[in-house]
């Protein structure tokens, strides 16, 4: 075997220490050293039951500041777990769902609406996962899927369509985020659930672009696809605009690099354009 | 001195000649891996499956390291692409199997006391890594013809 070498008695008590450090009260980002962490735990155990039960035990609850710190770590672990646990996480959804009720209305520190749209975008994810359980957290590109796509091009209407619809809630979230940032305050924390999204669009991004190319190329029906043209254009040009937004923030320009798009979007019906680069 | 702390710690631990030389070209030190360091561990991982192990448990520990120890991870990943092109084919499989623990380190975070950002070398490398180990075509090739990679992995003199 080429396994890694872990020692697993040790694994269990370290998971709950990187759990408990990267939700903790400070109004930071979720430390990236803990939420990796748990990441790797997901891979070298198979099982994200122990990060689950983890989550339930620590006070998040109790301080605005943690349960977002908390949503923003399920999201990064959703994203880049082992894959068992987008189906896992399936179970929890209530938990997730019972966050939202920790803070009332604004909250002492502003983070009740961006709580409650945190999970508003969490329960649409894991929907769609439900339905689409052939793609993994971060939508990234699996050449099978778009040919399982043209064979059968109503699923492939429908699963662009889907993820067309998570695209835009990712969109009014991320309006949400940018408009509650505090001028001269520090916004480490809110700018830092912007990192997943950036990412999570992006993927989405590039996977419905190579979809509606292959679903234009094999059906040749460009008339049946001009609604899911229309409305990728109009996603296209408000993710030119995020990432333009994104650019401007030092902080986060500093964690992750952000994706540059042409001003305009691609010519879908023709394949002497190249696909965006990954 | 950390030199010398680090030759009472090979003493002490009771490491092994492999381990001690995959930790000497992992250390904090802001010199190295050097081209002949890294060349000795890629042909030891033809020797033994003992020495395979331990070499591969070494460049774990050190991917695996805090942020303060940043060149641990950096060296462990410059070191891993060399054995990835020169080392045995069970290099190739181990860090396709543990692929992970490499594509993690892209969002690596270290700012150190002078507001210097030293994770941004880890990222840019465990990038680089993490694409390579994702197209096999590249790495068969690759592994065939060295001038094509040698420039990029190439003895690492000063940070």
């Amino acid at each position: 075997g080429s396994t890694r070498n872990v020692d697993m008695s040790r694994s269990e008590s370290d998971l709950t220490i990187n759990i408990k450090k990267a939700t903790n009260i400070e109004e930071t980002a979720p430390k990236r050293k803990h939420v990796r962490s748990c990441i790797v735990y997901t891979w070298d155990h198979k099982s994200s039951q122990s990060f689950w039960a983890g989550m339930k035990v620590q006070p998040i609850m109790a301080d605005e500041v943690q349960t977002f710190k908390a949503l923003i770590t399920v999201h990064k672990v959703l994203q880049e777990g082992h894959p068992i646990t987008i189906r896992e996480a399936q179970n929890h959804v209530g938990w997730i769902e019972s966050l939202g009720r920790s803070v009332i209305g604004e909250g002492m520190r502003g983070y009740g609406p961006l709580i409650r749209e945190y999970i508003h975008f969490l329960r649409a994810k894991m929907q769609f996962h439900r339905h689409h359980p052939e793609f993994n957290g971060l939508f990234e590109y699996e050449e099978y899927i778009s040919l399982k796509t043209i064979n059968d091009p109503n699923e492939g209407y429908e699963t662009i369509s889907d993820l067309m619809t998570l695209q835009d809630q990712i969109d009014s979230f991320q309006k949400l985020v940018f408009s509650h940032l505090r001028h001269g305050l520090n916004n480490e924390c809110r700018i830092s659930a912007l990192v997943p999204l950036v990412q999570e669009s992006y993927g989405i991004y590039k996977f419905i672009t190579s979809m509606l190319r292959a679903m234009h190329t094999t059906t040749g029906d460009d008339e049946a696809l001009a609604p899911l043209r229309d409305r990728y254009e109009g996603q296209h040009h408000r993710l030119v605009r995020f990432y333009y937004e994104c650019s401007n923030l030092r902080y986060l320009t500093s964690l992750i690099t952000i994706p540059k798009l042409p001003q305009d979007p691609p010519n879908l019906m023709s394949e002497e354009d190249a696909p965006p680069a990954l | 001195m950390s030199k010398v702390i680090r030759t009472v710690k090979n003493v002490t631990k009771g490491y092994s000649t492999t381990q001690v030389k995959v930790r000497n070209a992992t250390s904090n030190d802001p010199w190295g891996p050097t081209g002949t360091e890294m060349s000795e561990i890629a042909r030891m991982t033809f020797d033994t499956s003992t020495d395979f192990f331990e070499i591969m448990d070494m460049l774990d520990k050190r991917l695996n390291d805090k942020g303060k120890n940043w060149r641990h991870v950096l060296k462990a990943l410059k070191v891993l692409d060399y054995c990835l092109h020169e080392g045995s084919e069970h290099v190739v499989v181990w860090a396709k199997d543990n692929i992970y623990i490499i594509k993690t380190l892209r969002e690596f975070q270290y700012i150190d006391e002078d507001g210097k950002d030293q994770g941004m070398n880890v990222r840019v490398s465990a990038k680089e890594l993490t694409s390579l180990l994702l197209d096999d075509e590249r790495l068969r090739n690759e592994r065939k013809d060295r001038k094509s990679w040698k420039s990029r992995v190439s003895g690492i003199e000063d940070y």
